[in-house]
């Protein structure tokens, strides 16, 4: 894409008055709320390495026209003109999909392999790459997965959909949407979730009540703005009790699927809506508790409508949210080990936008990627800066960047969760604790011993580091998934590969943000070097096929490299 | 690249073979031969195998207590809701699919206990002592329907089952732990948190576990085979590691280790210099960079490993380890993938290839997920302990028989999980709770028998208040560390290594429960 096609395509999305900040403003960065917020970079340019990097914390991996584009309009206008795209819908994809299906099985349904069809699609090719990175680390978060066969493929694609609406929305919403979408619903159990039988002693399912708290917002200790963790005596302070659990399970009861018809039937999933999996749940006043709700010193005593608003603003409201959200998207997205400082700053937005608005996550994503920790490239040279890059980054990466296509259009790749595969795929985690906790300390390591977190390592292992390697090798090679199906051809690198530096240079700048070590080069340039260019009377095809090679290899070599595994 | 070097050892080891065979034979070729002769032996060879049940088993549909105060307590607790949990009692023929249940008057489903017929009668070789709280005044037990052959092995004595186990700092009574006077652990009732007490006696964050602190002290007997004392067929756990002990992973392919094709082969996309830079490359543990550092350490001990692994695994006493038997889901009749089955396979052979190798002492860990039953308990926890138990069968047999020895006496298998449940149903499942039952299994153990306190049955309604349960969760009477400081001691660790292992067991009156030999 040209610059000129960028820019025409970007009057389209931005008002005029933005397109005027981001010109006299590229590269700055900006505070949100005055005060708390850490100088913005004072670069009046981004270089290519700049916007590379910035690019491999905000997307799948850059493309040319991507550095271009950041370049052009700086950091800030680029958030401002990602967050206003939207992302195509996979429940969509999903719906095309099954009606393409069944033309020639009119019995056909929808499994897994079809979401991460949707999911490698829109990853690697969508526009809306900062919406697209977003979705990931939020469904790493607000945890849902299709192993647990009661998750369907059309309402799990509905929820990914659902992340992304809320990516750039106020947190509230977005905790809301997760409380009552059905598929975490039926992940978490509260769905047809009935309220206690004094009686027979019989209480409430405790999963959601439990998890909303633990994984999803508060966490198990009370936290300081910073995210370090309050004490008493030593010990830490436990931010909730086992009787503040009891008491919100009782407001995750009567809640099941949506119904225009509610019965006690639909309640307990007989005569289901067609669309039930893709909407949000209802309130069943019958199995509702009625009793007194307490918990976090708060108590309600209302309908189900009245006692979910309360618990979810009472959780929402906690001084834990911003602190524990704001550290587990840095952790996503920039780095294992942010400092108590700079999750301080998220928080601070997190918790007034600057504008008295709490829980603004457009707000919380821009103070993420613009603070200096993120942004400065001496803070990342510290030996403790940076995470493993998700394998499933790694792979949408490959295709982005080198400009793989799907033969099929349909992105075959099916199930990458074998270890001997990525040891992932998306919305398929194993359980609600995600492939990897975010407080995951590598025993054994020189990072366990700096008492550094990594949560990544949790899937990196004798196995899957070999799993890797080979599944990339594959890749790389001849393509990856059903008969091959998405491959590159490599045209950028190819068109330079008789020129070894050159193409050492472009893995460079692809991969490694002008980052690359000498030790790297050197092995790159000598292996490329390695595959001879046929000598003059060869043929065209025998030419053609040594630089495809030197591509192939050089981006192979750069993309099992530890630096590259490594996102500084 | 530093270190680690596990081929150098078997060379020495086996230098007499290579005489024979020829120094340009291939390893692979060179271990088979020595392995064949190496494993008829196997002295002073022993191994913990770990199964993790991850979520949380519902140890009340485990084992039960069958006599009439307990089991009335339990069948009203646990038979109401929309999908009632409550087993039937023993002797109860099962309810054809379709037919009114005479104990529930309800039509039974495949799925529901009344098609399964009665808990499975135990009758342990000691009597259990009496609790206080309940009106019993003998104790009789039961294993689920689907437990058969747990059962076989319990009557055979190579079972026993340990009782109200679970995480503890010193023994806490129920007033004390509602009345917080006496120090419990932090984060009861959290998945994540007691895993890892379970395994490491902290909550999430735990570097060190007491599977590799015993690897630690006994790795000296493993010569300069120690990365093989610690081995995970389910991922990193932190159950394996220790102070300096490293867990290493396998899969269950016949040929467990993954050799990394871009380093090992003679070409790379045309390249014949590629292949050794990829080695050097990815190994190279130079950076400065922590994280890239440590990718690369991991990446060194696949690499260096993996030939040995699979050269180890192409031995006739290894390939001769018998696949499990088909597993059939007893609810559905479908013959399903029992993955635990498949792990334990991959154990057994491991064992099978240490006769070859330097290692005396091993720790295993093997995982079976999906127990975490909010809802479904019936079909989602009946088909998980019917796999345990076709798998820890199958393991037995196995174990029967390796390059003709038997190694039941050599290895003790055990259950572990993240908690129980809680003694009341919430409608069709239950939540997650404290102390919980487990068992033992091996040749050395003193099987026929139930170790710890079985605890008094029931929630509290009206006056009654039991003494061994809060809120629905069993409080342990047996706490973790005395558990795995039995199997520790018999593994060989000293008296003083248990107490630096486990700082909390001096806390207990009895530092071994007795069930092993």
């Amino acid at each position: 894409m040209s610059i000129g096609s960028i820019w025409r395509k970007l009057r389209a999305v931005i008002a005029p008055a933005v397109l005027a900040v981001a010109l006299t403003s590229c590269g700055g960065g900006g505070g949100e709320a005055p005060g708390t917020t850490s100088p913005p970079p004072t670069a009046i340019s981004i270089s290519d390495a700049e916007a590379g990097r910035f690019l491999t914390q905000t997307t799948f991996g850059a493309t040319d026209a991507d550095i271009a584009t950041v370049k052009l309009l700086g950091y800030r206008a680029w958030l401002d003109q990602q967050m206003a795209t939207t992302s195509p819908s996979h429940l969509n994809y999903l719906d095309n999909r099954l009606a393409q299906l069944r033309l020639t099985t009119p019995t056909a349904t929808l499994n897994a392999n079809n979401f991460y069809e949707s999911f490698w699609l829109y990853s690697a090719t969508g526009d809306s790459q900062l919406r697209e990175r977003m979705k990931l680390a939020l469904s790493e978060i607000f945890v849902i997965s299709m192993v647990d066969p009661n998750v369907d493929t059309r309402g799990a694609g509905a929820y990914y959909d659902m992340l992304g609406a809320n990516a750039f929305g106020n947190f509230r919403t977005l905790l809301e949407q997760v409380t009552l979408h059905p598929m975490m619903g039926v992940y978490l159990t509260h769905l047809a979730n009935q309220k206690e039988d004094p009686a027979t002693g019989r209480n409430p399912d405790e999963n959601y009540a439990r998890e909303v708290m633990q994984l999803m917002t508060i966490g198990v200790d009370e936290l300081n703005i910073d995210g370090t963790v309050r004490t008493s005596g030593g010990a830490p302070i436990p931010a909730y009790t086992a009787a503040d659990i009891s008491g919100l399970a009782k407001v995750f009861t009567g809640l099941s699927w949506y119904s225009p018809t509610p019965s006690n039937n639909t309640f307990f999933g007989r005569n289901r809506d067609p669309d039930a999996s893709a909407r949000s749940m209802i309130f069943y006043p019958a199995f509702h508790s009625t009793s007194t709700k307490t918990f976090l010193g708060v108590s309600t005593t209302s309908d189900g409508p009245g006692d979910l608003q309360f618990a979810l603003n009472t959780i929402f409201n906690h001084p834990n949210v911003g602190p524990f959200i704001g550290r587990q998207l840095i952790k996503r997205l920039v780095t294992s080990n942010p400092s108590p400082a700079y999750v301080q700053r998220v928080a601070t937005v997190f918790n007034n936008n600057g504008a008295g608005v709490r829980g603004d996550m457009a707000a919380v994503v821009r103070a993420i990627l613009l603070d200096s920790e993120a942004r400065d490239v001496s803070v990342a040279a510290s030996p403790s800066f940076g995470k493993v890059r998700e394998p499933m980054v790694r792979m949408a990466n490959w295709m982005r960047t080198f400009g793989a296509t799907s033969v099929s259009g349909r992105y075959l790749l099916n199930s990458t969760s074998a270890t001997t595969s990525l040891g992932q795929s998306a919305l398929a985690s194993p359980s609600v604790f995600n492939f990897y906790r975010p407080g995951y300390i590598p025993p054994n390591t020189r990072l366990g011993t700096a008492g550094l977190t990594a949560p990544e390592f949790q899937i990196v292992d004798e196995v899957t580091v070999a799993g890797y390697a080979n599944t990339m090798q594959t890749a790389i090679g001849t393509g990856i998934g059903t008969s091959t199906d998405v491959r590159s051809t490599y045209a950028s690198e190819v068109a330079i590969a008789t020129d070894a530096v050159a193409l050492v240079n472009r893995m460079d700048r692809m991969l490694l943000y002008g980052q690359m070590s000498s030790g790297l080069r050197t092995a790159l340039t000598d292996s490329i070097n390695s595959i001879a260019i046929p000598a003059a009377g060869s043929t065209q095809a025998q030419i053609d096929a040594a630089l495809l090679n030197r591509a192939r290899l050089a981006v192979y070599m750069t993309m099992v490299s530890p630096e590259y595994l490594i996102q500084r | 690249m530093t270190g680690f070097s596990p081929s150098r050892r078997h060379l020495l080891r086996v230098g007499g073979g290579l005489s024979i065979l020829g120094a340009a034979a291939p390893f692979a070729l060179q271990m088979a031969a020595a392995g064949s002769a190496a494993s008829q032996s196997a002295p002073d060879y022993r191994a913990l195998v770990c199964i993790f049940l991850f979520g949380g088993n519902d140890s009340h549909n485990t084992v039960l207590a069958t006599d009439t105060d307990s089991f009335g307590r339990y069948f009203s607790a646990r038979n109401t809701g929309n999908a009632p949990i409550a087993l039937m009692p023993p002797g109860t023929p099962p309810t054809p699919v379709g037919a009114t249940s005479s104990v529930t008057g309800r039509v039974a489903t495949a799925d529901s206990p009344e098609a399964w017929g009665g808990v499975l009668p135990i009758v342990p070789r000691t009597p259990n002592p009496i609790p206080a709280g309940t009106n019993a005044t003998v104790r009789t037990f039961a294993l689920h329907p689907f437990l058969g052959p747990l059962k076989t092995l319990f009557d055979a004595g190579r079972l026993g089952v340990v009782a109200n186990v679970g995480t503890l700092i010193r023994p806490i009574t129920k007033t004390q732990f509602q009345g917080g006077t006496v120090a419990f652990p932090a984060n009861l009732f959290s998945h994540n948190d007691q895993q890892s007490t379970w395994q490491a006696g902290v909550t999430e964050g735990a570097r060190v576990g007491w599977g590799g602190r015993m690897g630690d002290m006994l790795a000296g007997m493993n010569g300069t085979d120690t990365l093989f004392t610690a081995i995970s067929t389910a991922g990193n756990a932190v159950f394996l590691s220790g102070q300096s002990v490293i867990q290493y992973q396998m899969t269950t392919a016949a040929q467990p280790a993954v050799v990394i094709n871009g380093q090992s082969g003679a070409s790379l996309f045309g390249s014949t210099v590629a292949p050794s830079r990829v080695r050097s490359l990815i190994q190279d543990q130079s950076a400065a960079g922590l994280f890239a550092a440590d990718y690369a350490t991991v990446t060194n001990r696949s690499i260096g490993a993996a030939t040995t692994i699979n050269g180890l695994f192409t031995q006739p006493v290894v390939t001769a380890i018998p696949a499990p038997t088909a597993y059939v889901n007893p609810i559905t009749g479908a013959t399903e993938t029992n993955s635990l089955a498949t792990q334990l396979q991959t154990v057994a052979r491991m064992i099978a290839a240490s006769g070859s190798t330097g290692v005396r002492r091993q720790v295993f860990f093997v995982s079976l997920g999906g127990w975490d039953t909010h809802d479904f308990q019936n079909t989602a926890q009946s088909n998980n302990l019917a796999k345990v138990a076709h798998g820890m069968a199958y393991f037995d047999s196995v174990l029967a028989s390796i390059g003709g020895v038997n190694m039941r006496n050599a290895v003790t298998t055990f259950t572990a999980s993240d908690f129980s449940r809680t003694f009341s149903t919430n409608g069709d499942g239950t939540d997650h709770a404290w102390g919980g039952h487990h068992f033992v299994m091996g040749g050395s153990v003193r099987g026929g028998d139930i170790y710890g306190q079985y605890p008094t049955l029931g929630v509290d309604l009206g006056s009654f208040n039991n003494p061994d349960n809060s809120r629905g969760a069993l409080i342990p009477t047996t706490s973790v560390d005395q558990y795995a400081a039995t199997m520790g001691r018999w593994l060989g660790v000293s008296e003083s290594g248990l107490d630096s292992i486990f700082p909390n067991l001096r806390n207990f009156p009895t530092r071994g429960l007795g069930f092993l030999g």
